[in-house]
């Protein structure tokens, strides 16, 4: 177990090194601001939200005490349901929809 | 040469057998498939006086006490029944008519039924529609986790020492109850057809002409959501099955007819009927708008020309017996096999079968 | 809506089935759930983002053009929940037309009808269970590829790559390229799998030179490659830090994992076609002949969803499909001439295909060493331990194994947890085959129920005759 609290120690160096997490030489379209939870954020107009919430450092998307949370993008591709989200109080997975201005985002 | 072969394993024939064992017959209980994985284990587990036939309501109480205590008589096996206060509700005076003329019936019959004003039912259901104009209340509903039959008979069923042949089609009987399986013969001095919507063809194997008619039943589940509702709920007509379990996901039925047959069982949903059940549902609990619609599946369910239940001797031919056919007959079942399994071992049955005689009489007569 | 031909699902196979079949005068209408057509390897960059081309793209954007072209009625943003008729409808002459409900992109239900229906539903990733594989951080490898090519977003800092296939390596090339940090790259083959499949990848140079150079580019940054090996557990507080592999722990906040693809059969265990078990092309897969006819009329299918052969065989094996189905229509005049050259190239590119899908195929001792309280259904919370119960209990297949555990019910429907459940039913009940697979249920996906109902009046509700008292 030593060796392990010594990784999670690098772990915790390791967030402090700056890095964005959007890849470098993409144009993108200018950053709109949306809420996650009640926190203000902002992403490029139209990028998955799903890929906008892990860029903004968020993984968990749902919290709870029962087995199935919680929980967090897995397959990106509209099958796990595990990025399921409220946008605007609707029922949505996250790996299917875009950010837009002012999309208020809620865990379900 | 077993005492008692019992043929369908659903949730009649698991009780009829169960019973029979522990009266002290050799019971083999056969299945062309896994135990309780048609009907009894695809049904909505709605334990509703208000939707069954108010000849039945006798029968049905009964039951109810069983499928809630079903741990005590069956080594621990459960199907999480949960009591509940059960709504009928009616939304056009055609249906408050209805309520009220079903709920005399059905009062007559032992069902503890209350009409109540929509203020009243709207205290006992808080998810119910302000479209409510009257509703019958009986406080003694319920509903159990269908899917869990098989599992809570199983052990049991064993421990009492019947021996389960799953996966193990009767072709046939020979005379001299010799029942012909893809694994060979197996010889009773007794048999029991506990088959369901496959009666039919099962009664043919003794030359006996029994219709049964098939329902072909469709079901609807939503996702786990916060709580919208915490009664069993339904329609005047019947055509309403709601209730909401402990895990959050809510059932949707009420017998509304998909694509399907005998011979093939279950084939699709009909998207007619998938589109009206869930409007129906919605209209009675307006919060299940926000629910998504997880899966739809269909079961078959079995009625007689006259809609009650084939329960008894089989005219002419000594020591064969039929179980099925009964409305909801999944709230009555463990009762009924009961009845008949002490029917069987000569004593009085506690309450009166529903011999076939009738309806074998009306198809001599047409 | 009618047509003679729809087609589901808008990867490579399905913009090629419907583009050759509109090019060829049938009326087609392509459904797609995502707002371009492309699939998830020539997945379509969102509108506005501007990115390097490279040869995927390149190979998606050109069978977007065609289809564009071909007068093919494209939906996208349509996510198809139902389907039915066809065969489902007893006893109708002629055959009853096959019916399709689907969401608008404004979330409206809708219904079409098509004499013919092509599924290119392509595949989902299999990850089979591992303690802490449900910690957000944990994605799949196909996922990485998505977030990676499409969204242009890293899954973090420092990754952990792992799991078996050629995606592995393409994922972490991507991610040295774009930034981040490849702690280690570790593949369940042994460098000897991947000796005996380069014979047939030499059919497609172009995919082995690609290869290659993803591993040149993984030597060149000194990323450390672990072959025969992989992820053990995976451990966090609140979200991964660290993945165990060969005991010891490597630090990171990503970690892409993938065991292979899965053929997706929901629509075709919908209609009851038959299906046979073919680990090496995915898992289940529906019964073709040589034309991707299925076993029940006028239902075809292709790309990977009929079996895991890569993104290069699709197209051809899409365009095979649609003349089956414009000939079967009687559409087509010259069946056996057109047919010669995607049958041509839909055999070549699955040479190559079939080899690395032999390599992503499913490896039971991963199954083998799931501890028993690790869940393996994350939608329902059910264990490996709970799923034994149940097989213990007299569970025997697949369908009965949900009914006594309630694993695969949750909104994913088991395609998740389908491939862990069904090798450990399999593994009491005497094999893959024996255990089956769960029968086909609407809706395909999870529907709001508000986009079903709309507006109505109770009287619009065809209540049926009551139940008899």
């Amino acid at each position: 177990m030593i060796a392990g609290m010594d990784v999670i120690a690098e772990h915790d160096r390791m967030k402090d090194v700056a890095h964005p997490l959007r890849i470098a030489g993409i144009s993108r379209p200018a950053d709109v601001t949306f809420s996650f939870a009640g926190t203000s954020l902002s992403a490029p107009e139209g990028e998955n939200l799903a890929a906008a919430l892990i860029a903004c450092g968020i993984r968990r998307l749902g919290e709870g005490q029962d087995a199935a949370r919680p929980r967090a993008a897995l397959c990106m591709m509209g099958v796990c349901q595990q990025c399921l989200l409220r946008v605007d109080g609707r029922l949505v997975q996250a790996c299917l929809v875009p950010v837009r201005a002012g999309m208020v985002v809620t865990a379900t | 040469m077993f005492d008692v072969a019992v043929i369908g394993a659903g949730v009649m024939g698991c009780s009829t057998a169960l019973f029979l064992a522990r009266a002290g017959m050799k019971v083999v209980l056969l299945d062309r498939g896994a135990i309780c994985r048609e009907a009894s284990g695809v049904n909505a587990g709605t334990l509703t006086m208000q939707m069954t036939r108010a000849a039945l309501i006798p029968y049905a109480l009964r039951a109810h006490e069983m499928w809630l205590r079903m741990p005590e008589w069956c080594d621990g096996g459960h199907v999480l029944a949960t009591a509940c206060p059960g709504l009928s509700v009616a939304f056009t005076e055609h249906e408050a008519a209805m309520l009220e003329e079903r709920a005399h019936f059905r009062r007559q019959a032992g069902a503890p039924i209350e009409l109540v004003t929509p203020a009243r039912a709207r205290e006992i259901e808080p998810g119910l529609s302000e479209r409510v104009i009257a509703a019958g209340h009986c406080p003694i509903d319920g509903f159990t986790s269908a899917y869990l039959t098989g599992r809570a008979f199983r052990p049991a069923l064993l421990n009492a020492g019947v021996e389960l042949r799953e996966d193990c089609a009767v072709q046939g009987i020979a005379p001299g109850f010799v029942l012909e399986t893809a694994a060979g013969t197996v010889q009773a001095k007794r048999i029991v057809l506990a088959g369901g919507v496959w009666l039919q063809d099962m009664a043919a194997w003794l030359r006996v002409t029994l219709p049964i008619k098939v329902l072909i039943n469709q079901l609807v589940v939503t996702e786990r959501m916060a709580p919208v509702m915490r009664t069993v709920l339904g329609v005047a007509s019947g055509l309403l099955s709601l209730k909401q379990y402990a895990n959050g996901s809510v059932l949707i039925g009420g017998g509304w007819q998909g694509i399907g047959d005998r011979a093939r069982g279950g084939l699709a949903v009909k998207p007619e009927s998938f589109l009206g059940n869930v409007r129906l549902a919605a209209h009675a609990v307006p919060a299940l708008r926000d629910a998504r619609v997880l899966r739809a599946w269909l079961g078959l369910e079995a009625e007689t020309a006259d809609a009650l239940p084939a329960i008894g001797p089989i005219p002419g031919i000594d020591d064969a017996w039929i179980i099925g056919s009964v409305h909801s007959g999944y709230t009555s079942g463990p009762y009924l096999g009961k009845l008949l399994a002490q029917a069987i071992c000569g004593q009085a049955p506690e309450l009166p079968l529903f011999p076939i005689d009738r309806l074998l009489a009306q198809e001599k007569a047409a | 809506m009618s047509y003679d031909i729809a087609v589901l699902g808008g990867g490579p196979a399905g913009m090629a089935a419907a583009t050759e079949a509109a090019q060829r005068g049938a009326r087609v209408v392509l459904l797609e759930e995502s707002a371009a057509p492309g699939g998830q390897v020539y997945r379509a960059p969102p509108s506005g983002f501007i990115g390097p081309v490279d040869a995927d793209r390149r190979a998606g954007d050109a069978l977007r053009a065609a289809l564009l072209a071909s007068g093919a009625e494209l939906r996208t943003g349509c996510r198809v929940w139902g389907v039915g008729g066809g065969p489902l409808v007893p006893q109708r002459e002629p055959a009853a037309p096959f019916r399709l409900d689907a969401l608008d992109s404004d979330g409206r239900s809708f219904a079409m009808e098509a004499r013919a229906l092509v599924l290119c539903c392509g595949t989902h990733e299999r990850i089979i269970a591992f303690p802490g594989w449900t910690l957000p951080g944990v994605l799949g490898l196909a996922a990485a590829t998505i977030l990676l090519k499409a969204h242009g977003v890293l899954p973090g800092r420092r990754v952990v790559v792992a799991g078996a296939g050629p995606l592995l390596y393409a994922v972490a090339a991507k991610l040295l390229k774009a930034g981040a940090e490849v702690a280690a790259v570790v593949d369940l083959a042994h460098r000897t799998e991947w000796l005996r499949a380069l014979p047939r990848l030499a059919a497609r140079p172009d995919l082995l030179a690609q290869g290659l150079a993803w591993r040149a580019t993984l030597v060149a940054r000194g990323v450390r490659v672990i072959a025969g090996a992989g992820v053990t557990a995976a451990r966090g507080d609140e979200v991964l830090q660290a993945v165990q592999v060969e005991g010891a722990w490597i630090a990171c906040d990503a970690l892409c994992i993938g065991h292979g693809l899965v053929p997706a059969t929901e629509a075709t265990r919908t209609f009851r076609a038959a299906h046979r078990y073919a680990p090496a092309e995915g898992g289940w897969v529906p019964v073709l002949d040589a034309d991707q006819r299925c076993s029940v009329p006028l239902l075809y299918t292709a790309g990977d969803g009929a079996g895991v052969r890569g993104a290069a065989a699709a197209p051809a094996s899409g365009r095979v499909a649609a003349l089956a189905a414009l000939h079967d229509l009687g559409l087509l005049p010259d069946h056996a001439a057109a047919r010669v050259a995607p049958a041509r190239d839909l055999a070549r590119a699955a040479k190559a295909g079939g080899a690395m899908a032999r390599m992503m195929a499913l490896r039971p001792a991963l199954v083998r060493a799931i501890p028993p309280e690790t869940i393996v259904c994350r939608c329902e919370g059910v264990t490996r331990a709970e799923i034994e119960a149940a097989c213990a209990d007299g569970a025997a297949d697949m369908n009965q194994m949900k009914q006594f555990t309630r694993c695969g019910m949750g909104p994913c429907q088991g395609r998740i947890c389908g491939e862990t459940a069904a090798e450990l039913v399999g593994m009491h009940c005497g094999g893959r085959e024996k255990a089956g697979f769960a029968t086909g249920r609407l809706p395909l996906r999870p529907v709001p129920m508000d986009a079903l109902l709309g507006e109505f009046d109770y009287a619009d509700i065809p209540v049926p005759k009551p139940a008899p008292i």
